[in-house]
């Protein structure tokens, strides 16, 4: 494909729509090649002209744009206000996918400070946090909603919280079967019998904060060295059998390249490390200041410095787009981990459209699923199978010969996935993005509301969701 | 579809189609691409493959599962 015409210039390749960055207002917005890169480019009456990084490399930008998503309306939408898209999602008739996995906010209180922050949180932050009863209602709301969904309880820090494995067992027994917990892990390192609580309230897996494996990394991103007490968090995850996930925010100049450092210690400590989530950093909420281009990573240059970081171990080619969500979201790839320390990966999902065909001579097994919100539904139960911690293979069938069975099974509880979410903030952001979105927070008036529209905010910091209940009486009018 | 009849000592399966008993036979289970030689009972007249419940909501459905990750 060509992306300069033979004047040299830019090459539009698609519109959208967006926001400005200063405003909110919505505006119109081009998707343009340039070179080898593609950006988001954007006019405001008011505050002028925006040229964002979407992506460095067209050809995997052609890959990805390839993948679309069935589109599906949530199971229970909110009347539109009027405004549309993003001042008043609820989730609204124009979204396109169902809820994967649902943020539950605990509490804003949090004891880091990190200089990087969607929730600007800190220990200054409200301390009005939900009950018990009102966590209970939350679920009911979302099983009203659609549910059950995985389910992330997040904030601020939960764990400052001392009734985080009431709430797992509370959210369990209102039917939701994967929990996760987003935290910085220091309770986790410091209490040697917390990990054992939460494992024993039914917890499926720690999303554990980790930039890094320099202290550098970690004074840079969360403001001190934490390197010791994470990895106590980890070692006190295996003494029970909980699963953990490596979630390291990149940004550019800082922890870049320790990608490959990251996967190394990752393995090292697999079958208890069972991922590695990389979220590239993302300007809403907390950041030191607004963002350049040079400030940003983009997917396709991660999954490069995967396989350049890690020798081949990992290569780009085994990554793949999402399939439950806009593809531009995120990539992904599962691989099996063997005892002599060979990595193989699990090749392409098989269950899409480039599934193999069937041979109707043999025994088929249960049926390729496909239908409203397939996709949705598909990311749910691949996250609770592969961030969990296997469960040990159980006897049935006794004096059958199943041993095919059994060493595939084998196998596969020793798989280790990489994936990586790229965020969208107010310079970057693409509303037919926000629409595919599946990772929904519940906010304060009890409405789903995808991440990204809820954590935006202007370059002067004004927020459209979050702290507002609402969309912000702030933008009032918009667009 | 099969019938079970009980005796004193085991369980015997019948072929409700064909009335032969069910014998263990190696069948390929396959599925999205993926094939498993294994052992299963089958009819011994018209071929009819049973699979036990706790083994078709059990391993196989783990082994779909597997095979089904996006």
């Amino acid at each position: 494909m060509k992306t300069e015409d033979c004047t040299g210039k830019a090459v539009e390749l698609s519109e959208t729509e967006s926001v400005c960055p200063q405003c909110l207002s919505r505006i119109a917005a081009r998707r343009v090649a340039r070179g080898d890169d593609i950006y988001l480019e954007k006019q405001c009456p008011e505050h002028g002209e925006f040229k964002t990084i979407l992506w460095r490399g067209l050809e995997t930008y052609r890959q990805w744009e390839s993948a679309k998503i069935v589109p599906s309306c949530p199971p229970s939408c909110q009347p539109s206000s009027g405004l549309g898209c993003p001042y008043d999602c609820g989730l609204c008739e124009e979204h396109r996918q169902h809820t994967c996995c649902v943020i539950l906010e605990v509490t804003q209180r949090c004891n880091l400070r990190c200089p990087v922050c969607f929730a600007r949180s800190g220990a200054e932050s409200r301390t009005d946090e939900p009950g018990l009863e009102d966590i209970r209602r939350w679920c009911r709301r979302l099983l009203e909603k659609g549910g059950p969904y995985n389910v992330q309880l997040s904030g601020g820090e939960p764990t400052v919280r001392d009734d985080v494995p009431e709430i797992v067992r509370l959210v369990r027994s209102e039917g939701f079967e994967f929990v996760q917990l987003n935290t910085n892990g220091l309770r986790l390192g410091e209490d040697k019998e917390y990990a054992r609580q939460l494992k024993d309230a039914g917890l499926g897996c720690v999303f554990l904060q980790f930039d890094g494996v320099t202290a550098e990394a970690h004074r840079s991103i969360r403001g001190r060295d934490l390197r010791a007490k994470k990895l106590k968090a980890i070692r006190n995850c295996s003494t029970c059998g909980l699963g953990v996930v490596l979630v390291p925010t990149l940004v550019p100049g800082v922890n870049t390249g320790e990608i490959g450092a990251i996967l190394e210690l990752a393995l090292h400590y697999a079958p208890t490390v069972r991922a590695v989530h990389f979220q590239p950093v993302s300007y809403f909420g907390r950041y030191p200041s607004e963002p350049r281009n040079e400030d940003r990573i983009t997917l396709p240059e991660i999954m490069r410095a995967i396989e350049l970081q890690t020798g081949g171990l990992f290569r780009a080619c085994d990554l793949y787009p999402a399939s439950g969500e806009n593809a531009f979201c995120e990539f992904h790839g599962k691989f099996l981990v063997h005892s002599d320390g060979r990595v193989d990966s699990c090749g392409r999902p098989k269950n899409s459209c480039c599934a193999p065909p069937v041979d109707a001579g043999l025994v088929q097994l249960g049926a390729v699923p496909d239908g409203n919100g397939e996709g949705a539904r598909r990311a749910r139960n691949f996250v609770a199978r592969h961030w969990a911690m296997p469960e040990e293979p159980e006897e049935c069938s006794p004096g059958l010969d199943l041993n095919s069975m059994d060493a595939f099974l084998a196998e596969h509880r020793q798989t280790f996935c990489i994936s990586a979410m790229a965020f969208q903030d107010a310079w970057n952001l693409d509303l037919r993005r926000l629409k595919e979105c599946f990772l929904h927070v519940l906010s304060p008036d009890e409405n789903l509301v995808p991440l990204c529209a809820y954590n935006l905010t202007a370059a002067g910091g004004q927020s459209l969701y979050r702290g507002c209940g609402t969309a912000s009486p702030a933008l009032e009018g918009k667009p | 579809m099969s019938v079970k009849k009980q005796s004193e000592s085991a369980i015997t399966l019948v072929c409700c189609k064909c009335g032969e008993e069910f014998v263990k036979a190696s069948v390929t289970a396959s599925y999205l691409g993926a094939e498993f030689p294994i052992e299963l009972w089958k009819c011994h007249g018209c071929g009819v493959v049973y699979i036990p419940e706790e083994l078709a909501v059990g391993k196989m459905l783990k082994v779909e599962q597997a095979l089904e990750d996006k």
